[in-house]
């Protein structure tokens, strides 16, 4: 649970370095009449990779270790069941935390076949996404979306099944709508939203 | 033969007996029956518990899973609404405006509410009929609806309200005119608005004044196109009786079990039973019941205001809990499942009554049976008892007939073998018991007949001085009746004066209160022994009081206490034996005078014998003075005349002391060994024995209670024996040893003794071993009597050839002081010699 604290505070500290970082040069760049040298793709690609280590640290490290050793396992229903939350889950809720503060940076998992509906694409640009990184599975879909007048940089990263809590959840869940994951697949994208004022 | 007192035969015993055996058999019989009763009933209860408690969690579980599934529906129908892409551009065209003209767009927002909330025509029909309301008038009824997805009647009966708010929880489209225009600042709105992130809010029941029921609430945030972030909220309010009870109400078993939706405060959502928006009646229930983990539980109440014991199974809704007030921690939903313990237990009651219902047959049976058995067992068994009384009493004449053929029956023989040996033990027995009855009854008469023989009379009395026997001397001599056992009190028979009286009670009483009777002295010589001196006092009389004088008229009896054993178990009665001794007392007068008279005639002898050499003395110097010339040798001459003239004084100054105050009456302290001397001066004087060596060993200057006269006299014809004895020469011991109360005088001669044949003879009056005229016979009898008044005794030892000892025991009084001069009253013989001069 330390070596989760641990992560946990790592994250946040890496996570707002990163969020000052880019708050700092987004004002800078206003109140400069030409932006300062960072493109939303860099940020985002920053982003992901502090997501990506953050989430293999938990799930290696944490919930495979604990669920060998016969400690605690990962569960869906993990408030009632005194459980771990399951890996995805860990990088939806930390979204949701992200969300919840305010910064305007948002990420969440995003799937063509989602357990749970809310996590299906939500625009044709997030479909159009996946479907292209179901076949080049290797850089990520970037781009900028609009809602009402409002622009956003999204970027959109392959994410693969990591390990086999991913697959074996996916695999026998009753509500999911795909049962044929294996380990490595690319099981859907993560979403990385940035507004653009 | 002795009987015992005998209790009668108590009728009870029997019956005891039988209450006994009755009591046994029924305990047998009903401790193990109550321990099987309470045994099923506690494992019954138990087993229903268990059951109960069980099929009750697995209904609350069920219940609680149908109840999640019928609020996700309803979720998901209603974020139908919320995804609608027209919807979501509209309210995305709202923000932008909103963030685009701010004050422009507030004020006019301000104008549309004050409008609205006076219900103004054009504000209501802006938002219960622009496009939005529109769109939620179709999902309402149906229009835009799937034919799967349409809202089932009784949930589109039970939705009060449903309406959506923009940004800034404005109003922005409703179904009805009931809903609030301003909604930015209630928990719901902010809940599912949740800092424009968005959130699924499921506010817990409450009453609603706008709709005046009691409902909960959906709120869903309404996402932008992107699901970026929220740009409006969908609130549904509805009625949550009417949502749940379709389907709670249907889930009944028994007359009382239900289903009932609970949230986490313990607020009745749903029941059939108690209305909804109501709190359980035991707030100590719902910790109990509120886990978020199925389970039953056995609780003191069952929350419907019943206080008895009751099983209830309970179960979380976990979907619906999860948004319930924002969270899982902000409240939760749970289904209650109980029915009424009268009712659960109802089978177990029914089990209890029938089997004590067979528990009171059983019992009676038993009871029936054992009073049976019982007095099977008990009435040979009293007849046996009635026949061991009659043999008690020697009254059995016939013989048990007993016939049960087992162990009472041999019983009943053997008793019958009993009761004729001990007839037959008892004819003899009654044989000799006559036998020993005349031979008490002749043993009575002897004991009579010997009593009136005796010539004095005899009286025995028992602890209330009643007089129970006289002997018939006692009859004559007091003038009763012939009866020996005529009754009478003591001082009615001796009419002695109230003094003595006194003395006679105190002596009784300490002749009943002494430990024992009345024993011979150590030293006194044992009566069968002794010749007695029929004058001299009874030997064998204790000394102490025990023997005195009685004046009856004229007659003076002698009296003496003994004690007659009483019958075992009674006290011992005490006897009194009176002699007259009314002859004796005045011939022990003549007696002493006669010794008086006798000893001055030896004592005039003696005088005159020694007056004479003296007298012979005198008259031959008288002749020689006559005819002496010689100055010188009458001087001489007329010196010895002095000389013998003095010692004639000398002479008759000692035998004074004898014969003088005859008269006086009075007993004075006197000092024993000034008597001894005195009386020694007196015999030596008249005897002359001046070869006598006297030796002398006196305890010191020794009172006694006397009169003088009569004590010297004593001692005298006790010294003459003596000095007589030895013929006048030989030695003298004379000593007085005090010995505790009393003082012990020897006079121990070398005389020649006395023969043993007259040994016994010697106090007699009248014996005499002397020459006629020598000596009266009665000095020893006289010396015994004067001791023996004064309290004291005489007894002689005498070895023959060898001597004679004369023990004089006297009673002594205690000196008062010891005083020097006393002390030096043995230092010196002289001085002792010299003192009975001074008299």
């Amino acid at each position: 649970m330390d070596r989760f604290g641990a992560s946990g505070v790592a994250a946040a500290v890496a996570f707002l370095t990163v969020g000052l970082w880019w708050g700092t040069a987004v004002y800078s760049a206003r109140e400069e009449p030409k932006p300062a040298g960072i493109s939303p793709e860099r940020v985002a690609g920053f982003v992901h990779a502090v997501l990506q280590a953050h989430r293999t640290i938990y799930t290696t490290h944490i919930v495979n270790r604990l669920q060998e050793k016969g400690v605690v396992a990962a569960a869906e229903h993990w408030e009632q069941e005194n459980a771990l939350p399951l890996p995805a889950q860990f990088l939806q809720h930390s979204g949701r935390l992200v969300a919840e503060s305010g910064q305007g940076i948002r990420y969440r998992l995003i799937g063509l076949s989602p357990i749970y509906q809310r996590n299906a694409p939500a625009t044709d640009f997030e479909r159009k996404a996946l479907e292209s990184l179901n076949r080049a599975p290797d850089a990520p879909v970037t781009g900028i979306v609009s809602s009402g007048r409002k622009q956003y940089f999204q970027a959109i990263y392959p994410d693969r099944a990591v390990s086999t809590a991913c697959i074996g959840c996916h695999n026998s869940h009753p509500l999911s709508p795909k049962r044929d994951f294996k380990l490595n697949d690319v099981m859907g994208g993560i979403a990385i939203t940035i507004p653009i004022e | 033969m002795t009987r015992l007192p005998h209790k009668p035969a108590s009728s009870t015993r029997g019956w005891r007996l039988r209450t006994k055996l009755i009591v046994s058999m029924l305990l047998v019989g009903i401790v193990p029956l109550l321990v099987g009763l309470g045994m099923a009933f506690w494992q019954g209860s138990k087993e229903i518990h268990e059951v109960s408690g069980e099929s009750f969690k697995a209904l609350a579980t069920e219940a609680a899973r149908k109840l999640d599934i019928l609020m996700a529906e309803e979720i998901a129908r209603t974020s139908r609404i919320a995804t609608d892409p027209l919807i979501v551009r509209e309210l995305e065209r709202r923000r932008d405006a909103l963030l685009g003209q701010p004050e422009a767009t507030a004020a006019a927002l301000g104008d549309l509410r004050n409008k609205w909330e006076a219900r103004d025509p054009a504000a209501v029909k802006a938002l219960t009929e622009n496009p939005l309301a529109r769109l939620l008038h179709e999902y309402y009824s149906g229009a835009r609806s799937e034919p799967d997805q349409l809202i089932p009647q009784v949930v589109r009966g039970a939705t009060k309200m449903l309406f959506i708010t923009d940004i800034r929880g404005n109003l922005t489209a409703a179904l009805t005119t009931t809903p609030p225009f301003a909604n930015g600042k209630s928990p719901w709105w902010q809940g599912a608005f949740h800092k424009g992130v968005g959130q699924l809010y499921i506010e817990d029941v409450h009453f609603d004044q706008r709709v005046d029921t009691y409902v909960f609430s959906i709120s869903l945030p309404i996402m932008d196109s992107l699901r970026y972030e929220t740009v409006g909220v969908l609130h549904r309010v509805i009625d949550a009786k009417e949502f749940f009870s379709p389907s709670t109400h249907p889930i009944r078993f028994g007359k009382t079990g239900h289903v009932m939706l609970i949230d986490s405060r313990g607020i009745v959502m749903s029941c059939p039973i108690l209305p909804t928006g109501v709190s359980l009646s035991d707030n100590s229930l719902i910790p109990l019941v509120t886990p978020m983990h199925p389970g039953w539980t056995a609780a003191p109440s069952d929350g419907h205001g019943g206080r008895s014991s009751s099983i209830i199974g309970f179960a979380p809704l976990p979907e619906t809990s999860r948004a319930t007030n924002g969270s899982l921690d902000g409240g939760s939903w749970h289904t209650f499942v109980w029915q009424s313990s009268d009712e659960l237990f109802a089978p177990i009651r029914h089990l209890f009554t029938w089997m004590t219902v067979f528990g009171l047959i059983a019992l009676s049976l038993l009871a029936t049976l054992g009073y049976l058995a019982a007095t099977r067992i008990v009435t040979p068994v009293r007849q046996l008892q009635q026949a061991a009384q009659s043999i008690g009493r020697g009254e059995l004449r016939h013989s048990i007939e007993i016939n049960t053929g087992d162990e009472l029956e041999a019983l009943a023989e053997e008793f019958n073998r009993m009761n004729k040996q001990l007839e037959a033990a008892f004819a003899g027995l009654t044989d000799q018991v006559t036998l020993k009855t005349q031979e008490v009854q002749y043993l009575q008469r002897s004991t009579d007949q010997i009593l009136d023989a005796v010539p004095t009379p005899v009286l025995i009395v028992d602890d209330q001085e009643t007089v129970q026997y006289v002997n018939r001397t006692g009859r004559e001599a007091f003038r009763l009746g012939d009866d020996p056992d005529a009754v009478g009190r003591l001082f009615e028979i001796l009419p002695v004066e109230p003094s003595q009286q006194q003395r006679l009670r105190q002596e009784l009483w300490k002749q009943r209160t002494a430990e024992t009777p009345s024993a011979p002295l150590p030293d006194e010589p044992a009566p069968a022994d002794q010749v007695r001196d029929p004058l001299a006092p009874r030997a064998g009389a204790a000394p102490g009081g025990r023997q005195g004088e009685l004046h009856l008229g004229p007659h003076v009896y002698q009296y003496q206490w003994f004690r007659v054993s009483g019958r075992p178990g009674e006290s011992d009665r005490i006897g009194l034996v009176l002699r007259d001794s009314t002859d004796d007392s005045r011939m022990q007068e003549k007696l002493v005078q006669a010794e008086k008279s006798g000893s001055l005639g030896v004592l005039t002898a003696g005088i005159g014998h020694e007056l004479n050499n003296p007298l012979f003395g005198i008259l031959g110097l008288g002749e020689a003075l006559q005819e002496e010339r010689d100055p010188a040798r009458v001087k001489s001459y007329a010196q010895d005349i002095v000389e013998q003239g003095k010692r004639m004084a000398a002479i008759i100054r000692d035998f004074t002391g004898v014969a003088t105050r005859e008269t006086s009456d009075q007993r004075q302290t006197v000092h024993l060994e000034r008597e001894i001397e005195q009386a020694l001066a007196a015999v030596t004087g008249s005897l002359g024995t001046p070869e006598l060596i006297v030796e002398r060993h006196y305890a010191g200057d020794t009172t006694v209670s006397a009169l003088p006269d009569q004590l010297r006299q004593a001692f005298t014809n006790l010294l003459m024996n003596a000095v007589q004895a030895m013929k006048g020469k030989g030695r003298l011991c004379l000593s007085t040893t005090v010995a505790g109360d009393s003082v012990v005088t020897t006079i121990v001669d070398t005389g020649s003794g006395i023969p043993k044949h007259h040994l016994s003879k010697i106090f007699d009056p009248f014996f005499t071993t002397k020459g006629q005229g020598e000596g009266s016979g009665l000095g020893l009898t006289v010396a015994r009597r004067i001791i023996r008044k004064f309290g004291g005794d005489i007894r002689l030892e005498s070895v023959e050839g060898a001597g004679t000892s004369c023990i004089v025991t006297l009673p002594v009084i205690p000196p008062p002081a010891p005083s020097p001069k006393e002390e030096s009253w043995t230092a010196s013989e002289r001085q002792a010699l010299q003192q009975p001069s001074h008299s």
